[in-house]
C-alpha cells in the first residue's frame, strides 16, 4: 500500500533538491496536510509518489522502481495481452460493438471509431484478474502476500486493489507487471505502457461467437452486482420504515 | 447518583420522541414515536418526585405503578414488532406478536392485575418499596420484569446477527450493536433478578442504561434516515 518514509524522504531530495514539503505539494497538487500524515505515520501512499513523480516529469514507473517491492517494475513492462485489453472494455461498449454488428453496421473499419469509455470501468479490477488468473491466482497472491483471501475479495469486490498486490499479481500471471497499476487506474494506460486504441483493436479482432460470450459473462456479473445491492437496499429500506 | 442517571434517561427519551415529531406529522414512524412517547412516560413515572404528583392525582392507591408496568408492556411490543420486521427475523416477530407471544402478553397482563388487586397498597410508594415485603408485590414486580425480559430475549439474536452483517451500513450497524446492547442489558438485569443477589445501585444503573442504549440506537436510525431522505439518491444501479 506504500513506501517507507525514509525511502521516500531520500527520493524527494534527488528529485527535488531544493525544494521543501509544502513545494512538493503544490508542484504534486497534493494536500499538504495529507502528506504530512502520512510522513508523520511512516508510510507514504503510492499514489502521493506518483502524483509527485507526475508533477516534476518523472515517468511514474521510473519513480516507482527506487522503492522496496517495485524494482523490477520498468524491466517487467510488456504489451498488454489481448485478454487484458478486452477485460477493460466496459460491458457498454461491449454491447454496442455486439449492436453494431447485429444491425450489420459495423465493419472491423469502423470498429475503430468505437470510441470507447477511458479506463477504468465499474468492474475494471475483478474482469482484469480473471483476465490473467492462470487458474490459482487468489491462492497464490493471499500466500505470496501474506493477505488473507477474505481480504482479497473485499477489495476485489470494492473494485481496488493495493499497489504491491496488483504488481505481485501480475508477476504470478505473469503478464506486465505495470497493468495491475494500469486497471487500478494509478497509473495511465500511456504510462504503464499500454498502446492507445490496443483496446479497440483487441476487442474488434474478437469473433462473433466470443463476442456475444464475452458480453453474456459481463451481464451475468452485473446481474449480480444489482441483486446484491437490491438485497442490501432492500435491508436499508426495512430499517428505516420500520424504526426510522 | 440513581436519580441523576433516571433524569439523563428521561431527557434522552424525551429528545428521542421530539426529534421524530415533524416525521409523524408527515405519517411516517408513528409507531416508534408512540413507543417512545410511552418510554418517555415510564420513565417519568419510575421517578421519585414525578410519580408522586401523578400518584397524587390518581387517588394515592398506586394506580400510577399499574399504568407504568402497562405503559412498558406496550413500548415491548411496539418495539418488539418494528425491531424485529427491521431485522428481517420473522422468527422474533411470531414470538413476540404470533400466538404465542399474544398468550404470553395476555397472561403477563392477566397477572399482573391479579397481583396489584391482591396488593394491599394504600399510600403512594414508587416502585411499591414501602410494600416490598407483601408475597404479591413481589410476585407482581416479577412478573413485570419477566415478559420485558422475554421480548428482549427474541431481539437480542437478530440484532447481534445485523451487527455482524458485513455488507450493512456502518451507520445501521452501530445502531444495531447500541440495540443488540440495550436488549441484552434487559436480559442480563432480569436474569440477575431472579437470582438471590442485591444488586444495590445496579438495580437502576442496568435498567437505564438499557433504555438509553435502545432510544440511542433508534435515533441512529433515524438520523441515518433522515439524513438519507435529504440527499434524496433514488440511485440507478445501471448508471
Amino acid at each position: 500500500m506504500a513506501v517507507t518514509a525514509k525511502a521516500f524522504q531520500l527520493w524527494r531530495s534527488q528529485i527535488a533538491p531544493h525544494d521543501n514539503v509544502s513545494d512538493v505539494c503544490r508542484v504534486a497538487g497534493i494536500k499538504r496536510s495529507t502528506l504530512a500524515q502520512q510522513l508523520v505515520r511512516g508510510k507514504v501512499s503510492v499514489t502521493t509518489v506518483v502524483a509527485i513523480a507526475r508533477g516534476y516529469g518523472v515517468p511514474p514507473v521510473q519513480a516507482l522502481a527506487v522503492f522496496e517491492g517495485y524494482e523490477d517494475l520498468p524491466g517487467g513492462i510488456r504489451q498488454p495481452t489481448d485478454a487484458e485489453l478486452v477485460s477493460q472494455v466496459s460491458h457498454i461498449d461491449i454491447l454496442r460493438l455486439l449492436i453494431a454488428r447485429s444491425e450489420d453496421r459495423g465493419s472491423t473499419a469502423t470498429d475503430l471509431e468505437l470510441s470507447l469509455a477511458p479506463l477504468p470501468h465499474r468492474n475494471s479490477v475483478r474482469a482484469w484478474v480473471e483476465a490473467v488468473d492462470p487458474g490459482d491466482l487468489r491462492q497464490q497472491l493471499a500466500a505470496s502476500t501474506g493477505v488473507a483471501r477474505q481480504n482479497l475479495s473485499a477489495q476485489l469486490t470494492a473494485g481496488r486493489l493495493a499497489p504491491e498486490i496488483a504488481v505481485q499479481a501480475a508477476r504470478i500471471a505473469n503478464v506486465s507487471l505495470a497493468s495491475g497499476l494500469v486497471v487500478t487506474g494509478l497509473l495511465t494506460p500511456e504510462e504503464g505502457g499500454w498502446p492507445e486504441d490496443g483496446r479497440a483493436r483487441a476487442l474488434c479482432a474478437m469473433p462473433d461467437l466470443d463476442l456475444v460470450f464475452l458480453a453474456r459473462d459481463r451481464l451475468d456479473v452485473l446481474g449480480k452486482q444489482i441483486r446484491r445491492a437490491e438485497l442490501d437496499d432492500g435491508k436499508d429500506r426495512a430499517m428505516w420504515e420500520n424504526l426510522g | 447518583m440513581t436519580a441523576t442517571i433516571q433524569w439523563i434517561a428521561l431527557c434522552i427519551c424525551a429528545l428521542g420522541a421530539a426529534v421524530r415529531v415533524p416525521g409523524v406529522r408527515n405519517g411516517q414512524g408513528r409507531t416508534v414515536f408512540t413507543a417512545l412517547v410511552l418510554l418517555t412516560v415510564a420513565v417519568g413515572l419510575s421517578i421519585v418526585p414525578i410519580y408522586e404528583a401523578v400518584d397524587g392525582v390518581l387517588g394515592g392507591v398506586n394506580i400510577a405503578n399499574l399504568l407504568l408496568r402497562l405503559t412498558l408492556y406496550a413500548v415491548f411490543v411496539l418495539l418488539g414488532v418494528r425491531t424485529a420486521a427491521a431485522f428481517g427475523s420473522s422468527l422474533a416477530r411470531r414470538l413476540v406478536v404470533g400466538p404465542f407471544g399474544l398468550a404470553i402478553l395476555g397472561l403477563t397482563v392477566a397477572a399482573t392485575l391479579y397481583f396489584f388487586v391482591a396488593s394491599e397498597l394504600p399510600g403512594t410508594s414508587t416502585g411499591l418499596h414501602a410494600f416490598g415485603d407483601q408475597d404479591t408485590v413481589q410476585q407482581y414486580a416479577a412478573v413485570g420484569r419477566l415478559y420485558p425480559g422475554y421480548v428482549a430475549g427474541c431481539l437480542v439474536i437478530p440484532a447481534v446477527a445485523s451487527v455482524a452483517d458485513r455488507r450493512a451500513r456502518t451507520a445501521h450497524r452501530v445502531a444495531c450493536a447500541f440495540l443488540a446492547c440495550g436488549f441484552s442489558l434487559v436480559v442480563v438485569f432480569v436474569l440477575l433478578r431472579l437470582t438471590p443477589l442485591d444488586l444495590g445501585a445496579w438495580d437502576i444503573v442496568l435498567p437505564f442504561s438499557a433504555i438509553m442504549s435502545n432510544v440511542v440506537g433508534l435515533f441512529l436510525v433515524w438520523l441515518s434516515h433522515t439524513l438519507n431522505r435529504r440527499r434524496n439518491q433514488r440511485a440507478n444501479k445501471l448508471a
